[in-house]
């Protein structure tokens, strides 16, 4: 059996998730982030764009409220940026669940992704995307942990006087 | 109007062994034992189930999934669908269940079959470890090994590789499994090679290594099939009236066979190895119907190779005289005190 019928199904858990992005801005809304059914309609397409060029698929859905929970509170986002922003965060989370190999939940993919944009990488989608994630994602491809840094190391040694 | 048979609408020799559900389904439509509704409905139950399994495999911590795991799991689900609806001896029925019964429970019906097959698989494997052949080849040692076909034991995936057989298996059998894939595959597998070894334990392995080795002093290396050059030697000994125990068949045999052979057609051949197959039943006392059965459908391969051979002449390349190792000429070297250099001046 063939995906063909997975079209008439996942256009019904495409309007499912339209509603349910729609739904958010009850609580984005203090926050001044409000999205419009055009813009929900856009980003569910952008999910099911990054879904079939990274070689995915999705039954539920979610993810996109998951990354409107988490990010609505950035200092980094505002109403100019925000869509925009959601655009490039769902692209950049399905890419990473492959390059993670699925070592890690979408909880924990979406916590680091939010932690590193508004730490290290002080809103900059670039390097969140092209080094926080891209080191975390090397780490757990080679067995360590997520925020293992070889700097961390070196620092550590030094502080033990070491060297 | 004894043999009034039931007519049945969907014919079984389109159905494929190995995609059984895809086929019966497809078999079904076009028949018309289901419409555009139903195959709608059973398309979009197997989906539900897959959302569910990928579910489960994920631990509930991703919603999302690779194509090619989702690809597997949906196959591993019809596979075990299709071997329940295999049980179905009407294929009729079958698609009548595929109409009325949900699509988990048929599931479920089909994880308790691969269930039960993966013990008799198990079973039958340590019947093999304690049947199997004493030889030097290689390639049926390591796959009878733990390595080999023991990988299967321990890595059959039933819940989302149930189509798979994650096994290392070189050796080929004398009539290889085709059709078949998962559990049904292995189990195929090793009732043949089960069948092979207790015809093959009818000779010494002296008489069987002796044998391999006037085929190939290589044989070890070989990826032959033990079972059908020790059939094909007990066949020829048969023809010439030698001792097919021992499998010793001389060179002189061989030419008079050809002598012999060489002026039958096809059907006379088939008469007289159908002859000398029924004389090796009685002088080994092969009784069992499934080895019988396995001889007879060996045997057109081996009657084409004959009739090959019986045209280019090389009927020593398909009976082969047996060659003792130990019998070779040898070098040996022993070291003793060195000879006087007759130049040598004092």
């Amino acid at each position: 059996m063939s995906f063909a019928l997975m079209n008439s199904f996942s256009s019904l858990i495409q309007k499912h998730a339209v509603d349910e992005i729609v739904k958010c801005n009850d609580f984005t809304f203090r926050f001044g982030l409000t999205l419009s059914e055009q813009d929900a309609i856009e980003l569910v397409e952008t999910r099911a764009f990054s879904l079939k060029s990274n070689g995915r698929i999705e039954f539920g859905g979610g993810v996109i409220t998951k990354l409107i929970e988490e990010f609505c509170d950035s200092p980094y986002i505002s109403r100019h940026n925000y869509a925009e922003t959601l655009h490039e965060l769902i692209e950049i989370f399905y890419f990473y669940k492959n390059e993670t190999l699925d070592l890690i939940s979408d909880d924990e993919l979406i916590k680091f992704m939010r932690n590193s944009f508004d730490g290290k990488c002080q809103g900059s989608l670039e390097l969140l995307s092209g080094r926080e994630l891209d080191k975390m994602a090397r780490n757990l491809r080679y067995g360590y942990d997520p925020d293992y840094s070889e700097d961390n190391e070196c620092e550590e040694e030094d502080g033990d006087g070491e060297y | 109007m004894a043999n009034i048979e039931k007519r049945h609408v969907i014919n079984s020799q389109n159905l494929s062994g190995e995609f059984y559900f895809n086929s019966i389904l497809q078999e079904a439509y076009s028949c018309g034992l289901l419409n555009d509704i139903d195959l709608e409905n059973i398309q979009m139950q197997c989906i539900s189930l897959l959302a569910y399994k990928s579910e489960k495999y994920n631990l509930g911590e991703s919603s999302s999934i690779r194509i090619e795991t989702a690809e597997s799991i949906m196959k591993s689900i019809l596979y075990t669908i299709g071997l329940y609806l295999k049980t179905i001896p009407d294929p009729d029925n079958a698609a009548v269940e595929l109409k009325t019964v949900k699509i988990p429970e048929l599931y479920e019906r089909g994880r308790k079959l691969v269930n039960t097959k993966f013990q008799e698989a198990k079973h039958l494997y340590n019947m093999i470890q304690k049947n199997k052949l004493v030889t030097q080849n290689n390639s049926y040692n390591s796959t009878l090994s733990d390595n080999g076909i023991g990988i299967f034991f321990k890595s059959y995936n039933i819940e989302y590789e149930a189509h798979d057989f994650p096994a290392s298996i070189d050796y080929q059998l004398c009539n290889p499994v085709n059709d078949l894939a998962g559990i049904e595959f292995i189990q195929k597998y090793l009732e043949n090679l089960y069948i092979e070894n207790e015809f093959c334990r009818n000779f010494e392995a002296e008489n069987i290594h002796q044998l391999l080795y006037g085929y190939d002093k290589n044989y070890p290396e070989l990826l032959i099939n033990i079972f059908e050059q020790v059939l094909t030697a007990a066949l020829g000994c048969s023809l010439a009236d030698c001792n097919i125990r021992e499998l010793n068949i001389s060179r002189a045999d061989i030419q008079c066979l050809y002598e012999k052979l060489r002026k039958y057609d096809h059907d006379t051949l088939m008469l007289t190895i159908n002859k000398a197959t029924n004389y090796i039943y009685k002088d080994l006392n092969v009784t069992n119907p499934l080895i019988r059965g396995y001889i007879g459908k060996s045997l057109p391969k081996i009657v084409t190779n004959i009739e090959i051979a019986l045209k280019l002449n090389t009927l020593d390349k398909v009976f082969i005289t047996p060659k003792n190792p130990d019998s070779e000429p040898r070098i040996n070297f022993e070291s003793s005190a060195k000879m006087d250099d007759e130049n040598k001046e004092d």
